[in-house]
């Protein structure tokens, strides 16, 4: 008989890196300040072509917000009747070659347009020809726009900013929104090409950690089934996202692999455990040697904090509680727990090494107190780890 | 030009189903397709354009062909095509 499969998700197409969210937490007003920019487009199509930079580090959420952009403003434009495609190109799929993705960008609009036979600039002008024909207007996103600079420089930017000059007395139908992760590229380029680009920027911060957990309760709520993911798993996810530099992304990638990992093992809930099963699937998980390295007493410390992380499914835990659990396994190994001065070491030495994070928390207790994350590796995997080389060394 | 004379020619029925069937194509892709010369594919397709039931696209030393979305003869092959496939699957 067939058992019941009982999957955590709702939805995991939610989670994919192509799915447009309707609602873009944190993005909100750089949304609106997008359109803003192309407003004057939908009032008064062909007067004028708008050229806008996107910039952000990895996970800042520059392609979904251009792409959200994208849909907004093709739905706008088709209420006020104007003609408008949106269409976004990574131009690194394509090599950074102007050619290939010019020749992408026609095949949109004539799908079987022969391949060879022609120049980069001439299939600018059939694209420009298509867009009189079919009296559109096209906003062109140009992501990973470095690799396009770094291929072809200062001349392929140059002609597409200035193929309206060029057409004197015709409607401007071009637009460009560049997406980059910084500006330094365009450094690169003459500086007239650079003063054809840099007029309206729009710069991405990092996602604070806070904002990261908003952005993953919104997709959890739209990717999972409901109370499958607890408030912890969110934390730990938001936090390894933060420690990767704000990148949102990363978060969501580990939660659908967290998913992935809570439904392999029908557990009907996402458990902090199985998001740092999923970060040590991402990253290669910590060298055992690594492990090996540590004094006899770190390795007893990091046994204890791992049980304890085995046990309560928390994202994180008090250096008291892992006191505690150290206190534990020195009773167990028959040794002298060390001080909490010399513990506080060992954690620091652990997070230099980045088995161990810490983060000191002001919330729910009086004065400062330390909490510890482990980020990187399985609980129960450390676990296993630890006992074996505590055996092998004969403790 | 007669409906007979039209559909006389056994290159000019192919090259309505293969545009039938792909929506657009170039004149050498069209040659390719069939192993016909340039411009024997080039002659049948002016034949089909003055008739109506092909429409050209110019672009540059391109032209592309399709058929014309307005010809009520156009429609009338695609359908032929359609029911004739249709019923041989």
């Amino acid at each position: 008989m067939a058992t019941s499969y009982r999957s955590v998700f709702k939805d995991e197409s939610k989670l994919d890196i192509n799915y447009i969210p309707n609602r873009l937490p944190h993005r909100e007003k750089e949304l609106r300040l997008l359109m803003e920019f192309f407003s004057f487009l939908l009032r008064f199509p062909g007067k004028m072509a708008q050229r806008v930079m996107i910039t952000g580090d990895v996970g800042t959420g520059k392609t979904v917000l251009s792409q959200r952009f994208g849909v907004d403003i093709t739905q706008e434009a088709k209420k006020l009747g104007v003609n408008l495609r949106y269409v976004h190109v990574n131009c690194r799929e394509y090599r950074g070659n102007l050619f290939l993705i010019m020749q992408h960008v026609v095949s949109i609009f004539h799908p079987n347009f022969p391949k060879r036979g022609y120049s980069a600039e001439e299939l600018l002008g059939i694209l420009m020809q298509i867009l009189d024909e079919e009296n559109t207007h096209l906003i062109l996103a140009l992501d990973e726009f470095e690799s396009l600079v770094e291929r072809e420089g200062s001349e392929a930017v140059y002609k597409l900013t200035r193929m309206q000059e060029i057409r004197q007395n015709k409607p401007q139908r071009l637009s460009l929104v560049c997406i980059l992760r910084s500006l330094k590229v365009i450094e690169q380029l003459d500086a007239s090409t650079r003063s054809t680009l840099q007029s309206n920027i729009i710069s991405l911060e990092n996602y604070s950690k806070q904002q990261l957990v908003d952005i993953l309760h919104d997709r959890v709520s739209l990717a999972f089934k409901p109370l499958t993911v607890p408030e912890e798993t969110i934390e730990l996810a938001s936090e390894l996202a933060f420690s990767e530099g704000g990148n949102a992304r990363f978060g969501i990638e580990l939660l659908w692999r967290a998913g992935k990992y809570a439904d392999a093992e029908d557990l009907g809930m996402v458990t902090p455990d199985c998001v740092r099963k999923a970060v040590s699937s991402i990253y290669p998980s910590m060298r055992k040697s690594d492990l090996a390295f540590l004094g006899h007493h770190e390795k007893l410390f990091l046994l204890g904090v791992a049980r304890l992380f085995k046990e309560n499914q928390k994202a994180y835990v008090s250096l008291k509680e892992a006191e505690q659990a150290y206190a534990v396994v020195c009773e167990e190994f028959n040794v002298k727990p060390h001080s909490h001065t010399q513990l506080w070491k060992y954690l620091q030495e652990l997070s230099n090494v980045g088995i161990l994070k810490t983060e000191v928390s002001t919330v729910g207790s009086r004065g400062r107190s330390t909490i510890i994350y482990l980020p990187r590796i399985s609980a129960s995997e450390l676990e296993k780890e630890l006992n074996a080389i505590l055996e092998r060394e004969g403790a | 030009m007669d409906l007979e004379d039209v559909f006389s020619s056994k290159i000019r029925m192919k090259i309505l189903k293969i545009i039938a069937q792909v929506g657009e194509l170039n004149v050498s892709e069209i040659a390719r397709r069939l192993n016909i010369n340039h411009r024997t594919t080039s002659e049948h397709l002016k034949i089909l354009e003055d008739e109506g039931i092909l429409q050209r696209k110019t672009f540059g030393r391109i032209r592309l062909y399709r058929l014309n979305a307005v010809s009520p003869k156009a429609k009338a092959v695609q359908n032929l095509i359609e029911v004739w496939e249709r019923a041989n699957e």
